[in-house]
C-alpha cells in the first residue's frame, strides 16, 4: 500500500503529543513518534506472501480508521519481576532509564519499518521496560495485559547486560469486549554478551479482535534468545518473531504453537538472520486449523556472507481438523555462505486414520481418541517450552478448545 | 559405457557448444516487437487467419502486462531489452517444413548438428528427431513404425497447416494461455518452430523422440512452441536439448510447452538446456493430466545468464500423478531460478518433486515451488525434496517453496537441505588415491545421480560432461 489509502484523517500531531505528555516523555521521543505519524503517508503494510492470483493475508481490508481510537486506551496490567532486575511501566522507565531508551528504542525494529510499526510507535500508550544488570539471573518476570478499549498499543523493551539471564512471560487477553478491537505490540530485545533471554508469549485475545505484533531480538556474542509464541485468540493475527544473530556463537530457538478454529486467520512469520560465525538457530512450529480457520506460515532462515559455520534448522507442521480449513506454508532458505548446514521441512496432514483406529479398537471413545491425538501432536513443541507455567497454560487452552469442539 | 557413445565421450564438449557459424538468413525480422513484425512472421509462414489473430491478441496482452520485478530473490531482468532482440530468423533452406535427411541440409547447419552429435544419437537411440536452427525446424524425421500407428511428430508450423482442428483446440487455450504471464504473452505473439507430437489412443512410443534447438545468431530470440497430445492409454518420452554459442549481446529464449496427458496416458518430458551465458531463458512449460495419467518432468538447467522456469502440472483427473526431477547448476554470473508447480485439482492425486542445485563461483540458484491442493482434492499427497550443494562463499542458494493447502485429507511434506561438499568425503576419496578435483567431481556425480538415471544414456553422459566442464580447473 502506498499513497495514503489508509491514512488516518482523524489522527493528529496533537493526539500524539498528548499521549507522549501523559507519559512524561522527553522531547526526542515525542519527535520519534511524530516522525512515525508523519511517515504513515508513505509506508506500506507489512509484507504478506503473494502467489499468482492471491494475497495470503489481506491487511488492506482492515478499516484502521475506525479501529484505532488513540486517546481512549484502557487496560489492566501486571508487571512483576524479581528485585534484582528492573521491570518498569513505561512512564517510570522514561524517568529512570532515559539513557537506556535512547540507546535501544527503535534500534532493533525501525519505527518506520512499515505502516503498522509506525502506527504503533506514534500511538503506543503503555509498555514495559525490563533491564537485567550484569550477572543477574531474573526468573519469573510476568506481564499481563488485559485490553479494555477499542485499540491498545503496547511497547516492550528488554535489555540484558553481560552474563545475565531473564525469563519473561507475557499474556494478552481481552477484558471488556467490543465488537472489533485492535491490539498492536512491538517487542525489542537486546541480549548482551553471553546473556540469555527467554521470552514466552501467550496471545488469547477476543475472537473479534485484530492483532499485529512484531517481536525481534538481537543477540550479541555468545548470547541466546529463545522465543515461545502461542497464538489462540483474535480473528486476524499478523505476527513476526525474529532473531538477528549478530554476535559470534549466538543462538536462537523459536518455538511456535497455534490453534485456529471458527474463522480465525493466523499469519505467522518466523525469521532468523545469521550474521556472525558459529551461530545456531532452531525454529519449530506446530499448529492446528479447524472449521474454516486459515493458517499462513512463512519461515525464513537467512545466512549472510560472513556467517561461517552456521547451523540452521526449521520445522513446521500443521494438522488440519476440518475440510474447510486451509493451511498455507512457505519455509524459505536464503544461503550466502557455503559453510552452512541448513534444512527446513514443512508438512500438512490430518489425524492419522490408523492411529485413530488403533485407539478406538482399544476401547477409547472416538472423540476422546481424536482429542488425545491432537494433544499428542502438540507434544514435540510443548516439550521445547521449559517454562512450566506457560506450557501448562497452553496445554489447558488447547484442551479447552478441543472440548468445546462438540 | 558402450562404444556407441564414444562420440560423446571423445568430443570436446566446449567445442561442441561454443562454435559459431555464419549462416545466411532467408528472412530476418527487424529488432523489437511491433504489429508489423508479427504480421510479417505470420505472413512468411503463410498462416491461417485464426493464428494471426491469436498472435495479435497475445501481442496486445504482452503490451499490457508489466515485467515481473518484485518477486523475492528474482533474477535481474533489467539488461533484457526486448526492443533489441531479433524475434525471427528463417535460415536459408530449401524446404520450409524441414528435410528428413541430414545430407540435404546446407553444410553450415549440418555441421552444427553433427558437432552436437544429434544425427549420431538419432541412429542409435531415438524414435524421431526434430532439429530447430534459429526460428525454424530444419530437420524432421520420424521412424516409419510409429508413423504407421498414427503417431504424428512434426514441426509446429506444419502442424498449424495440417492439423488445424487439433491446434485450434489446444494451442495456447487452456494449458498456457498468453494471459498467463508476460513471457507467455510474448511467446504467443512471436512463436516460431518447435514440435508437435500426437500419440493416438493406446499407442506406446517405446523410444524417445527428440527435438534439438540451436540458437546461432547474436541478439536473437528463440520462441519455439511444443505441443504434445497423448491420448488415452498412450505413452511417449520427449527429449529437448538446447544450446547456443556465446555472444556479447543478450539472447532471449522464451519457449512455450503444452502437454496434454490423457486418461491413463504417460508422458515424460526431459530437457537438458545449455544456453550460452548471455541468454535469458524465460519459459512457460505446463501439463494437464487427466484421470490416472502420469506426467514426468526431468530437467537439467546448466546454461543461461538468467533462467526463470517452473514447469507446472495440473492434476485435473482423479488419480493423476506428477513427478518433477530437476537439477540446476549455476556458475559465475549465472542466476538459475527454477522449480516446480503442481496443482492438485482432483482426489487421489499425487506428486513428488526432487530438486537438486549446485552453485559455484558466485553463481546463484533458487528453488521456487508452488504446491496447491484444492478443496476437494482429498487423499492427495505431495512430497517435495530440495538439496543444494555450494562450492564456495561467493555463491548463493535459496529455497522458496509455497504450499497452499485447502483440503484436510492430504499428506504434504516439504524438506530442504543446504550444505557444502563434505570435507570428510573429500578426505576419504583422496585417501583412496583420487586428487581433489576428481574427488569433487565424483561427489557431484553422485549428488546428481537421481537425475542422470532418469535420462537416456546419451543425455546422462552429456549432462555429466557438461557438469565436469563447468567444474574444470576452478574448484575451490
Amino acid at each position: 500500500m502506498s499513497a495514503g489509502t489508509q491514512v488516518h484523517a482523524n489522527l493528529t500531531d496533537a493526539q500524539v503529543r498528548e499521549i507522549s505528555d501523559n507519559l512524561g516523555e522527553p522531547e526526542w521521543l515525542t519527535e520519534t513518534r511524530l516522525e512515525a505519524l508523519d511517515a504513515l503517508d508513505d509506508l506500506d503494510m507489512p509484507d504478506v506472501i503473494r502467489t499468482p492470483g492471491r494475497d495470503w493475508t489481506n491487511l488492506h481490508e482492515l478499516d484502521f480508521e475506525s479501529l484505532v481510537d488513540p486517546l481512549n486506551a484502557a487496560e489492566n496490567k501486571d508487571q512483576v519481576g524479581p528485585d534484582e532486575a528492573d521491570v518498569l511501566p513505561w512512564a517510570e522507565a522514561v524517568q529512570e532509564h532515559e539513557d537506556l531508551l535512547k540507546e535501544h528504542f527503535g534500534s532493533i525494529i525501525d519505527p518506520q519499518e512499515n505502516y503498522l510499526t509506525a502506527l504503533s510507535t506514534a500511538l503506543f500508550s503503555t509498555g514495559t521496560v525490563i533491564y537485567v544488570p550484569e550477572g543477574v539471573d531474573a526468573e519469573d518476570v510476568t506481564i499481563r495485559t488485559e485490553q479494555n478499549s477499542r485499540s491498545l498499543f503496547n511497547y516492550t523493551l528488554v535489555v540484558t547486560e553481560e552474563s545475565s539471564s531473564v525469563t519473561i512471560l507475557e499474556r494478552q487477553s481481552t477484558g471488556a469486549k467490543a465488537e472489533e478491537q485492535y491490539y498492536s505490540g512491538i517487542v525489542e530485545v537486546a541480549a548482551g554478551e553471553n546473556s540469555y533471554v527467554q521470552y514466552g508469549s501467550l496471545q488469547n485475545l477476543s475472537e473479534e479482535a485484530y492483532n499485529f505484533t512484531l517481536k525481534r531480538g538481537v543477540a550479541d556474542t555468545y548470547a541466546t534468545i529463545d522465543w515461545i509464541e502461542g497464538n489462540l485468540g483474535t480473528q486476524l493475527t499478523k505476527t513476526e518473531v525474529s532473531t538477528l544473530l549478530e554476535g559470534d556463537s549466538s543462538e536462537t530457538q523459536i518455538v511456535g504453537a497455534f490453534y485456529g478454529h471458527n474463522d480465525q486467520h493466523f499469519d505467522l512469520d518466523v525469521k532468523v538472520w545469521h550474521r556472525a560465525e558459529h551461530t545456531t538457530a532452531d525454529l519449530v512450529t506446530r499448529g492446528v486449523t479447524d472449521d474454516v480457520a486459515r493458517s499462513v506460515y512463512e519461515g525464513v532462515q537467512d545466512v549472510g556472507r560472513d556467517a561461517w559455520d552456521t547451523s540452521s534448522y526449521q520445522r513446521e507442521n500443521t494438522l488440519m481438523l476440518s475440510d474447510e480449513s486451509e493451511a498455507d506454508a512457505s519455509p524459505k532458505l536464503i544461503i550466502n555462505n557455503h559453510d552452512t548446514e541448513a534444512s527446513h521441512s514443512a508438512t500438512v496432514g490430518q489425524i492419522d486414520a490408523e492411529d485413530l483406529l488403533y485407539m478406538t479398537s482399544r476401547g477409547v471413545d472416538p472423540r476422546a481418541a481424536r482429542n488425545m491425538l491432537v494433544e499428542g501432536f502438540f507434544v514435540p513443541v510443548l516439550e521445547e517450552v521449559d517454562v512450566d507455567e506457560l506450557r501448562e497454560d497452553l496445554e489447558g487452552l488447547i484442551a479447552e478448545r478441543l472440548r468445546e469442539r462438540e | 559405457m558402450s562404444s556407441e557413445q564414444d562420440h560423446l565421450k571423445d568430443t570436446d564438449t566446449e567445442a561442441r557448444f561454443e562454435f559459431k557459424k555464419d549462416q545466411n538468413a532467408a528472412v530476418k525480422s527487424d529488432k523489437g516487437l511491433t504489429e508489423e513484425i508479427i504480421r510479417m512472421i505470420s505472413d512468411d509462414k503463410d498462416e491461417p487467419d485464426w493464428m494471426l489473430e491469436r498472435r495479435l491478441r497475445a501481442l496486445e496482452q504482452y503490451q499490457n502486462m508489466p515485467m515481473p520485478t518484485d518477486w523475492p530473490g528474482q533474477p535481474d531482468l533489467t539488461e533484457l531489452d526486448i526492443e533489441e532482440i531479433v524475434p525471427y530468423i528463417r535460415p536459408d533452406v530449401d524446404k520450409r517444413e524441414g528435410v528428413d535427411d541430414w545430407t540435404e541440409l546446407p553444410d553450415e547447419i549440418k555441421d552444427t548438428f553433427d558437432k552436437l552429435g544429434i544425427p549420431e544419437a538419432e541412429k542409435n537411440a531415438l524414435s524421431g528427431v526434430g532439429a530447430q536452427y534459429e526460428s525454424e525446424v530444419v530437420y524432421q524425421n520420424m521412424q516409419e513404425q510409429w508413423e504407421e500407428k498414427g503417431v504424428i511428430f512434426c514441426n509446429m508450423d506444419k502442424a498449424v497447416q495440417d492439423h488445424p482442428e487439433l491446434l485450434k483446440e489446444h494451442f495456447m487455450t487452456t494449458c498456457v494461455p498468453p494471459s498467463d504471464n508476460k513471457f507467455a504473452a510474448l511467446h504467443g505473439a512471436v512463436w516460431s518452430g518447435g514440435s508437435f507430437v500426437y500419440v493416438p489412443e493406446d499407442v506406446t512410443v517405446e523410444m524417445p523422440v527428440q527435438a534439438y534447438f540451436r540458437m546461432n545468431s547474436e541478439g536473437m530470440g528463440q520462441f519455439e512452441h511444443t505441443l504434445i497430445i497423448a491420448e488415452k492409454g498412450s505413452e511417449v518420452h520427449y527429449i529437448e536439448g538446447c544450446s547456443a554459442p556465446k555472444y556479447g549481446s543478450h539472447n532471449l529464449h522464451s519457449g512455450g510447452v503444452e502437454v496434454f496427458v490423457g486418461e491413463d496416458a504417460h508422458v515424460q518430458y526431459s530437457t537438458v538446456q545449455n544456453w550460452s551465458k548471455n541468454t535469458f531463458n524465460l519459459n512457460t512449460k505446463r501439463a494437464i493430466c487427466e484421470e490416472n495419467g502420469t506426467m514426468e518432468w526431468v530437467s537439467g538447467s546448466m546454461g543461461s545468464k538468467a533462467t526463470m522456469l517452473y514447469p507446472c502440472t495440473i492434476l485435473k483427473g482423479r488419480g493423476a500423478t506428477d513427478t518433477h526431477i530437476t537439477i540446476a547448476f549455476a556458475g559465475e554470473g549465472q542466476n538459475i531460478d527454477t522449480g516446480a508447480k503442481v496443482y492438485h485439482n482432483a482426489p487421489n492425486t499425487s506428486s513428488t518433486i526432487e530438486s537438486k542445485s549446485i552453485s559455484k563461483d558466485g553463481g546463484r540458484t533458487n528453488y521456487r515451488g508452488l504446491v496447491h491442493i484444492a478443496d476437494g482434492a482429498e487423499n492427495s499427497s505431495t512430497a517435495v525434496e530440495c538439496d543444494a550443494l555450494m562450492f564456495d562463499n561467493e555463491s548463493t542458494s535459496d529455497t522458496m517453496p509455497y504450499m497452499e493447502i485447502e483440503e484436510s485429507k492430504v499428506d504434504v511434506a516439504h524438506e530442504a537441505t543446504v550444505g557444502k561438499i563434505g570435507d570428510e568425503d573429500i578426505f576419504y576419496l583422496q585417501s583412496r588415491g583420487l586428487d581433489d578435483d576428481d574427488a569433487k567431481k565424483m561427489i557431484v556425480a553422485g549428488f546428481i545421480e537421481p537425475i542422470t538415471e532418469e535420462l537416456p544414456i546419451e543425455y546422462a553422459v552429456e549432462l555429466n560432461r557438461l557438469i565436469e566442464l563447468e567444474m574444470e580447473g576452478s574448484l575451490g
